[in-house]
């Protein structure tokens, strides 16, 4: 027994004295957040998505006292819980609503760590896990989605796994282990039950633990280029009190959301109105969407031919797919400047370049401006330009500001994809053509700008 | 690419197989198929070669037998008759009929006697080819000699037509067109022949209805005959879309002369007035035309369904209610058991119709039943019940009962959507709607008792199921209140519980 | 300073007690909703008379009792020696186990800790700490047999 053990009394002391608690208090006293020139808006957003997580496994668990998988009892106990059970249709509403919450705050807190480079050394790991998470994130959400068993889920869940298929060698193996049978039926609802309810939180609470304990152990990431860490601001109480500050507004808004449109926005790709039970014998309804985080992906499929290459235009687009995601993955190693606590504009021009290019992708698979007869030629037409012009303008203010206030001086990335969105709805190319040429300037442009760094890097004597 | 060298050889190998086992074109008949005009095009176009090719070998033998008597020499004439794209079966009849052969032959006629595909409008003897061979007479196998007489097979030219006819003045009096279509229309066994569940007594049904006295004993020139309604060559069955006798057709056939002022000039009605000409156009914005014609329905009924086709004449005024009642049954029955029918019998007022109209019959509206300006009750019962204001009280009961009904079910119906956006359980409230719904509708049919007691029995559920809906949403909307007001509760302590924090922060930051 | 001295305290306890209250409330309209959300809803049965269907009719004849679901309960019926209809409450008075009717002993008997009651529902021996409630049952014109609803314990 130490002495700083007798001198603490009460719970503290009690505490102290078996399982020396009194250095892990003195880590959380001291523990402090990185100030910088820079807003710290963007710190808190680990901890909104943390919040609506919780918040999910809350409401989760509520709903699993009243919820029944089965094909004839899952849409009908939905219904006896949003209509019959007392706030039932609340805890639905507050776990759709804070399902779309936190993929929004998970996206917010990706892309802003991207843009600080939080990611790069010693933090690589966090990263990574963090990117783990998120596809656990979207796995939740497609899981879930089939749980109520309507219309909707059902044709939504049939289109996305159809997807699988087109994995090389293993992709008929995948699409029956995911559906359980070729098909969307009950087994396939009894997979997902136990993926969305089991699976998914053991796998995703264990890589929250490591992301937290690797966060602790290092504390979070300073801002770029800073020779001296200012003094940072408290944890506790600061911080955490801020942070529960914002808990209680997301709290607040969630509420109100979930009060007043308990059935979403109505934006397509985001209504979860409990509608009719599915019926596997009736065909899909035209306008089947999946849910917006999947849009992009769905829109690009639409985009590939049926076979390029020799292969199926499916299989790929899901290549094509598979390469962006490994590059996203290991951008920690792969950028150097900021491994040299060095601005690296570079890595956020690909980071912007990327919310360019879903974000068209996302405005046409909503088929903005379209006309009557959405799926007719003219309509995609129309569809593609007014976006073209919608993602202009949104990318051309990106522009002016990061080049105004943040200083940067790489636009390759977000040139290009500007440069494609542009080839492709205003004049008129085909998306893969207006892609192939985007990309065939960017890898130029790239490379020029690579080979001219080394070459005045070489003529100043290898001095950085 | 690879594909495409094994490919060609493969299909020319099946090509030759295939012409191998065609016999050859007779010289004379090839001669007109390659035949080109003064530019220089084909004379016979692709589609038409194509169909010629898909003959089979007796129709080819039919066709060139044709260019071999000289009877088809011309490749525009060939054209004409292969445009026609006509099945084996009437290619048959009309390759052996040198009537038609000849008359389609422009060399051999004179351009005002001539069949065409597209004669000029209003040419009396110019006939439509399409029409003749459309005919379902010519389907049948008696083309133009069955009627006009003559040997279709004959090459020459022979005047043994209108053998069956008057010679002189069939324009005039028409009447001889009845026992013609009668010689075999009107014979059960020779129809049967060809069509045992057509009837056959067409000529006895017309022979005593208004049309067959005017032609038969007025003699009037302006009088119909079979061939008024159904044509002369191009004759269809009532189930061909392009027939005159079609049910969507009926009313332009029968507004021929019924539409015509001058035509009706002189007629009049069995009370004496002058014969109306305004029937077709009433029909025609009535709740039957429109449903006929705007949507297809073919319940709906036309001209003949009330007045008959042969033996057609003015609905009889005790015949009004029985007409309408082969549809409407169950307003019929109502309405024969009320004391309104021994009304009407008394006044001699056709009974459905005096409500209803009989040509421009319009939709039905609950103000008919008011006290207002679009009230049909109070008018008559002004008039001839000014002793008994119970009816008016009746009629105003009716209006006032099915119009509450009626609100509400409105009124709710925009209260459920209202509720069910805002996520509220609106099932049994839709539920009761359709209740509702069903109960005004059988409400309305109801008003033909004329009695309130016979009313109110389906009328009651109805009030109450309206009663029951207002309280659901009166449920539905306090519940809504509730959530409101427990979200602006929660709204209120989540804002004291952040400023508290606020202030704590503040101040462990000084 | 002593007004500071004596106004610190007297503001920052009044900010501890607000921050509390508010907490406490918070919590209390989190915990609300939850706890209402948990409560099971009384279970739909039809509230009426119940007739035994003809299954249970067999099985009645056949073993001389038979337990039945009457609104949402379970109710023993059973035929005595003289061959009366009786009924009673099937779930055990002390830790809710379903009884059986022994026939051979004109007894009802709970397997679960060997309480014994009597044919009006009067515990003989046993743990139970009450007696069974009486239900009303009668034989009808066409053999049929209907339970009514529950008759207090004389």
């Amino acid at each position: 027994m130490s002495d700083h053990g007798h001198e603490r009394s009460g719970l503290r002391g009690w505490l102290d004295r078996r399982y020396q608690i009194t250095p892990l208090i003195e880590f959380l006293r001291h523990k402090e957040v990185p100030k910088g020139p820079h807003s710290m808006v963007w710190y808190y957003l680990g901890g909104t998505t943390t919040f609506f997580f919780m918040v999910q496994v809350l409401t989760g668990v509520l709903l699993l006292m009243y919820y029944q998988p089965g094909e004839a009892t899952a849409y009908e106990s939905m219904r006896y819980l949003t209509t019959k059970v007392p706030f039932g249709w609340l805890m639905r509403s507050i776990h759709c609503w804070s399902a779309h919450l936190m993929i929004i705050s998970l996206v917010a807190h990706m892309f802003s760590t991207m843009m600080l480079k939080a990611y790069r050394p010693p933090r690589e790991l966090t990263w990574v896990t963090g990117y783990i998470m998120f596809a656990l994130t979207l796995g939740f959400g497609f899981s879930g989605y089939l749980l109520p068993w309507n219309k909707l889920a059902f044709f939504a869940t049939s289109v996305g796994t159809d997807l699988v298929k087109s994995v090389p060698v293993a992709g008929d193996w995948l699409l029956h282990v995911l559906r359980g049978g070729p098909d969307v039926t009950a087994n396939t609802l009894y997979r997902f039950f136990a993926l969305h309810v089991v699976i998914l939180p053991l796998l995703f609470v264990g890589l929250i633990a490591i992301h937290l304990l690797f966060v602790q152990r290092q504390g979070m990431a300073p801002p770029l280029g800073q020779k001296v860490a200012p003094r940072g601001m408290k944890f506790f109480p600061s911080f955490a009190l801020r942070d529960l500050l914002l808990w209680l507004f997301c709290l607040m808004i969630l509420l109100v959301l979930s009060v007043f449109l308990p059935y979403g926005p109505g934006i397509p790709g985001m209504e979860w109105e409990l509608g009719e039970k599915a019926d596997p014998f009736e065909p899909a309804f035209p306008g089947i969407k999946p849910e917006w985080y999947f849009l992009w992906e769905y829109q690009l499929l639409k985009e590939f031919p049926p076979h390029l290459f020799g292969l199926e235009g499916p299989q790929v687009c899901l290549l094509v797919v598979t390469l962006l995601l490994a590059v996203w993955a290991i951008i920690p190693w792969l950028d150097r400047q900021a491994a040299r606590n060095e601005p690296s504009s570079g890595f956020s021009d690909f980071g912007w370049g990327a919310i360019v290019f879903l974000t068209f992708l996302t405005l046409k698979a909503w088929d903005i401006g379209g006309l009557e007869s959405v799926d007719s030629p003219a309509s995609l037409k129309v569809i593609a330009r007014t976006c073209a012009w919608w993602t202009l303008g949104l990318g051309v203010i990106v522009i002016i500001v990061r080049f105004v206030f943040y200083l940067d001086r790489w636009f390759i990335f977000t040139g290009a994809a500007l440069l494609h969105v542009a080839l492709h709805g205003l004049v008129g190319l085909s998306y893969l053509t207006a892609g192939a040429i985007a990309a065939s300037l960017a890898a130029a442009a790239v490379g020029i700008r690579i080979l001219s760094a080394r070459k005045t890097r070489a003529s100043l004597g290898g001095v950085v | 690419m690879k594909r495409l060298l094994p490919c060609t050889l493969i299909c020319s190998l099946a090509l030759a197989v295939s012409a191998a086992d065609k016999p050859p074109i007779p010289e004379k008949l090839a001669a007109l198929l390659t035949a080109t005009n003064d530019t220089g095009q084909p004379v016979i176009t692709g589609e038409q070669r194509t169909y010629f090719d898909g003959l089979n070998d007796h129709i080819t033998a039919l066709l060139s037998n044709a260019t071999e008597t000289e009877i088809i020499t011309r490749a525009d004439h060939l054209a004409s008759i292969l445009a026609l794209g006509l099945r084996p079966q009437k290619m048959e009849v009309l390759l052996q009929d040198n009537c038609v052969l000849c008359h389609t032959d422009p060399e051999v006629q004179k351009p005002e006697t001539l069949f065409s595909l597209s004669p000029p409008t209003g040419s009396n003897s110019h006939l439509n080819l399409r029409h003749v061979v459309d005919d379902v007479h010519f389907a049948r196998g008696l083309s133009c000699s069955g009627c006009h007489g003559g040997d279709p097979a004959s090459d020459k030219l022979e005047h043994t037509h209108v053998k069956e006819w008057p010679a002189t003045g069939r324009y005039k009096n028409r009447a001889w067109v009845l026992s013609f279509c009668a010689r075999c229309h009107s014979d059960p066994v020779f129809m049967n022949r060809f069509n045992p569940a057509l009837p056959t007594d067409q000529l006895a049904k017309y022979k005593d209805s208004p049309h067959g006295k005017l032609l038969i004993e007025t003699k009037d020139p302006r009088a119909p005959d079979c061939l008024s309604c159904h044509g002369v060559h191009g004759i269809r069955t009532a189930k061909n879309p392009l027939s005159t006798v079609n049910p969507k057709r009926v009313h332009e056939t029968c507004a021929a002369c019924h539409a015509n002022p001058s035509t009706m000039a002189g007629f009049k009605t069995p009370d004496g007035s002058p014969m109306p000409t305004n029937q077709v156009a009433e029909y025609r914005a009535s709740v039957h035309g429109r449903a006929l014609l705007e949507r297809g329905d073919l319940g709906a009924p036309t001209c003949n369904k009330c007045h008959g086709n042969h033996a057609a004449m003015p609905v009889g005024l005790s015949s009004v209610s029985q007409s309408c009642s082969l549809c409407h049954a169950a307003n019929a029955s109502l309405f024969d058991g009320s004391k309104h029918k021994i009304a009407f019998e008394e006044h001699k007022w056709p009974q459905c119709a005096k409500c209803h109209g009989n040509h421009g019959i319009g939709k039905t509206h609950d103000a008919m039943l008011s006290g207002g300006p679009r009230s049909l009750c109070v008018e008559c019962h002004q008039q001839y019940a000014k002793d008994n204001p119970a009816c008016t009280a009746t009629a105003e009961y009716f209006y006032a009962s099915i119009t509450h009904m009626n609100e509400g079910w409105n009124r709710f119906g925009a209260a459920a959507e209202h509720l069910a956006i805002r996520g509220l359980d609106v099932e049994p409230i839709h539920d009761k709607l359709n209740e509702l719904a069903d109960t005004v509708k059988q409400a309305r049919s109801h008003i033909h008792s004329f009695s309130k007691n016979s009313f109110d029995q389906v009328a009651a559920p109805g009030n109450k199921a309206v009663q029951e809906i207002s309280a659901l949403v009166d449920n539905a909307n306090s519940e809504y209140r509730f959530r409101q007001l427990g979200l602006a509760g929660s709204i209120v302590l989540i804002a004291l519980l952040m400023t508290a924090v606020y202030f704590k922060l503040r101040r462990l930051e000084r | 300073m002593p007004e500071q001295e004596s106004q610190r305290p007297t503001r920052r306890s009044f900010l501890d007690l607000l921050l509390g209250v508010s907490a406490i409330a918070w919590l209390a309209s989190v915990v609300y909703p939850v706890l209402r959300y948990l409560k099971p809803l009384p279970r739909a049965g039809t509230g009426g008379p119940t007739r035994l269907s003809p299954a249970e009719l067999a099985k009645l004849s056949k073993d001389a009792f038979v337990i039945v679901p009457v609104s949402g309960k379970r109710v023993l019926v059973f035929q005595n020696a003289a061959q009366q209809l009786l009924a009673v409450d099937a779930k055990c008075t002390h830790e809710g186990c379903t009884v059986k009717y022994l026939a051979s002993e004109s007894v009802i008997w709970c397997a679960c800790h060997n309480a014994r009651f009597d044919l009006d529902g009067r515990v003989l021996s046993g743990p139970p700490p009450r007696p069974l409630p009486k239900y009303a049952v009668e034989r009808q014109e066409d053999g049929g047999v209907l339970v009514v609803a529950e008759r207090t314990q004389a």
